[in-house]
């Protein structure tokens, strides 16, 4: 029999029962439009993940003392900087970094506080770790320390869009171990940075950076930041970094950072897609359901058919037309509902991902990412397929109980 | 004249519960190319059995049956079905055509399970609907059309693929004396004009009037045949 009458016949079939044909195929489009919709929007989960994360500096990498506080045991120092440059291989730099605490940023004349995050760094080692990301929209790096020279991140000197801070503006800092004592220093804007956008260890948009010999007073290393020679050498260094710490530090490593987060995301993907799979089993079973009745109604009409010259095959091919069409069809409505639903499911996560207590000054596009689901062709044709193959499987068995009827019982069938 | 039909020794019976019900109990006979012969019996004589048997719808338990001196035992289902589509054709009491298709698509079943160009397949399924007086008629469903009329589709599908036998069981069963009448001379009209053999079971004695040959049968055994023009 040709494909055309075969096909042909199915519609017509099909279209006599048009409630049962469509909520058949209702089933598959749920099914389908559930896994395109994760799918979707777990692609493009992932690209935005991995978009910030090979923004990461990967042979950078960040050593801490052990148990985040830094309070208890193990206490960095400046020394430790400059052992792990002297006796590690392969590292180009290391630098260590003191963070203020309680910073308390006042500008010019300004009795408002702002918190902003300070550290205290040597400024020619920090610009040799994060070259890339010391490009200066005002001034420059200070060649001397003279005047207190102070580095504000972007977001420090913008907001909302406007400059709130310039070169050689007086901007008062409060430095000290423990608040509330010292009295707030002054310091002289001596460079704005560019915008650096997400994606290093530490966001250097909103970040103050004052000179290291300022922040003597404050105890201990809060961080070291080590470059290596080559990036594939980072997880390597890490290591030795650490056992030359008897494990009483901790490293940051971003590529490793970048594996996890991919493992992470492969395994989410797939346990997601898995369950929304069930969506279409369900759909499928529904098709074996609706086919079985359907073989039982038309038991004579199969009679019929045989008693003309109907090949087994030839019945069995009619059946499962039916089931393909339900599940091509149902898979090309499935895709593009899944995908709206995608769309509306990543609008709404990026809107709840404000997170609590944050600077609201700050628009929301730089402290959250947008989740923009990627509808690859892979996934529509897997889809596709995946539809056709569900519907044909599940047809299966009604089609073959059809084609294997007795001629003789099905004409007697009332 | 050539045998085109010949049925040897049919024996069939059919599970009741527990017993075994025979049906036909050695049914042999032959029918000849072009000749219309009907099978008159009363209900339950194994009329139907007969039918499907012949037309290779069913196998018997012993006997074999010939087709142009082809054994059907010899051949696989699918090789049966390939028996009905070239040649066999059939007529049911109750039409059995497809409610949801025109008089015109159930008379092309067979044409597309035959694979035929669809040029060829307009073609042969408008004469063959010409032939029984329906050509003005055949975009109606069955549904839309007498007795009668479904009966004569039911004759053009039987008809559309040319077979050499054309298998009838009870075909004026289901209609008015006068419809059934019109059927039966049909049918014979037919049979003369295409040279195909006509094996026509019934209970009605009224069209053994118009058979070349009349086979009696009895509890699945024949009881005598009649030849046109002599007495039982």
């Amino acid at each position: 029999m040709k494909r055309k009458t075969v096909l042909s016949m199915a519609w017509e079939n099909m279209k006599q029962r048009k409630l049962r044909t469509s909520l058949t195929t209702l089933g598959i489009v749920i099914g389908i439009a559930a896994i395109v919709s994760i799918s979707s929007l777990g692609e493009g989960f992932r690209s935005s993940v991995t978009t910030q994360v090979t923004q990461f500096e990967l042979d950078v990498i960040m050593v801490m003392p052990s148990g985040l506080t830094g309070s208890s045991q193990t206490r960095l120092t400046e020394g430790n900087a400059t052992s792990i440059q002297n006796n590690i291989t392969d590292v180009k730099v290391a630098t260590h970094v003191k963070l203020v605490p309680f910073p308390q940023v006042f500008k010019d004349g300004s009795h408002n506080a702002t918190t902003f995050a300070a550290l205290g760094v040597n400024f020619t080692e920090f610009k040799e770790i994060y070259p890339g990301r010391f490009n200066f929209e005002q001034g420059s790096l200070p060649e001397s320390l003279g005047d207190n020279p102070i580095i504000l991140g972007h977001e420090v000197a913008h907001q909302k869009g406007e400059i709130t801070a310039e070169v050689g503006d007086t901007v008062r800092l409060v430095i000290s171990s423990s608040p509330p004592v010292s009295l707030p220093v002054n310091f002289t804007v001596a460079g704005i940075l560019e915008e650096s956008g997400a994606g290093s260890l530490i966001s250097l948009d909103t970040c103050v950076l004052v000179p290291a010999n300022m922040t003597t007073s404050i105890p201990g290393v809060d961080m070291i930041f080590v470059k290596v020679a080559e990036q594939d050498y980072a997880e390597n260094v890490a290591e030795d970094i650490r056992s030359m710490f008897n494990n009483q530090v901790s490293t940051l490593v971003p590529s490793i950072m970048l594996r996890n987060a991919n493992s992470i995301l492969n395994f989410v993907e797939i346990f997601l897609a898995s369950i929304s799979s069930i969506a279409l089993v369900v759909a499928g079973i529904g098709i074996m359901n609706i086919m079985t009745v359907s073989v039982m109604e038309r038991t004579r009409e199969i009679g019929i058919l045989k008693a003309v010259g109907a090949k087994s095959r030839n019945i069995l091919t009619m059946f499962l037309a039916e089931a393909t069409l339900i599940g091509l069809i149902g898979a090309l409505f499935g895709v593009p509902a899944g995908y709206g639903l995608a769309q509306i499911l990543g609008y709404t996560m990026t809107s709840f991902r404000l997170p609590q207590g944050a600077n609201p000054q700050i628009p929301i596009e730089q402290i959250s990412f947008t989740i923009t689901p990627v509808l690859s062709p892979t996934l529509v044709l897997g889809a596709i397929f995946f539809g056709v193959v569900v519907s044909v499987l599940f047809g299966w068995y009604p089609a073959r109980k059809a084609a294997k009827m007795d001629p003789v019982q099905a004409l007697r069938h009332e | 004249m050539e045998d085109l039909l010949e049925a040897r020794g049919i024996k069939k019976a059919y599970k009741m519960g527990k017993v075994m019900v025979p049906a036909l109990r050695g049914v042999s006979f032959k029918a000849a190319k072009g000749e219309f012969i009907v099978v008159l019996g009363p209900s339950g004589s194994g009329k139907s059995t007969l039918m499907h048997i012949l037309g290779a719808l069913d196998r018997p338990d012993e006997g074999n049956v010939f087709i142009d001196g082809m054994d059907l035992s010899a051949l696989s289902d699918d090789e049966l079905a390939e028996v009905r589509l070239r040649k066999i054709g059939f007529v049911f009491q109750f039409f059995n055509l497809l409610p949801r298709f025109t008089a015109f698509k159930n008379v092309e079943i067979p044409l597309a399970l035959a694979d035929f160009s669809d040029k060829e397949s307009y073609e042969r399924a408008k004469e063959v609907l010409r032939l029984v007086g329906l050509e003005d008629r055949m975009n109606h469903r069955p549904s839309e059309l007498s007795g009668g009329e479904q009966q004569r589709v039911a004759i053009a599908r039987a008809l559309v693929n040319s077979p050499s036998i054309i298998l009838a069981d009870e075909p004026t069963g289901n209609l008015d004396t006068t419809t059934g009448w019109e059927i039966v001379q049909l049918m014979r009209r037919l049979s003369e004009e295409k040279k195909q053999t006509f094996v026509i079971v019934t209970h009605d004695p009224a069209l053994a009037e118009v058979a070349d040959r009349m086979i009696l049968l009895k509890d699945g055994l024949i009881e005598g045949i009649k030849v046109r023009g002599e007495r039982l």
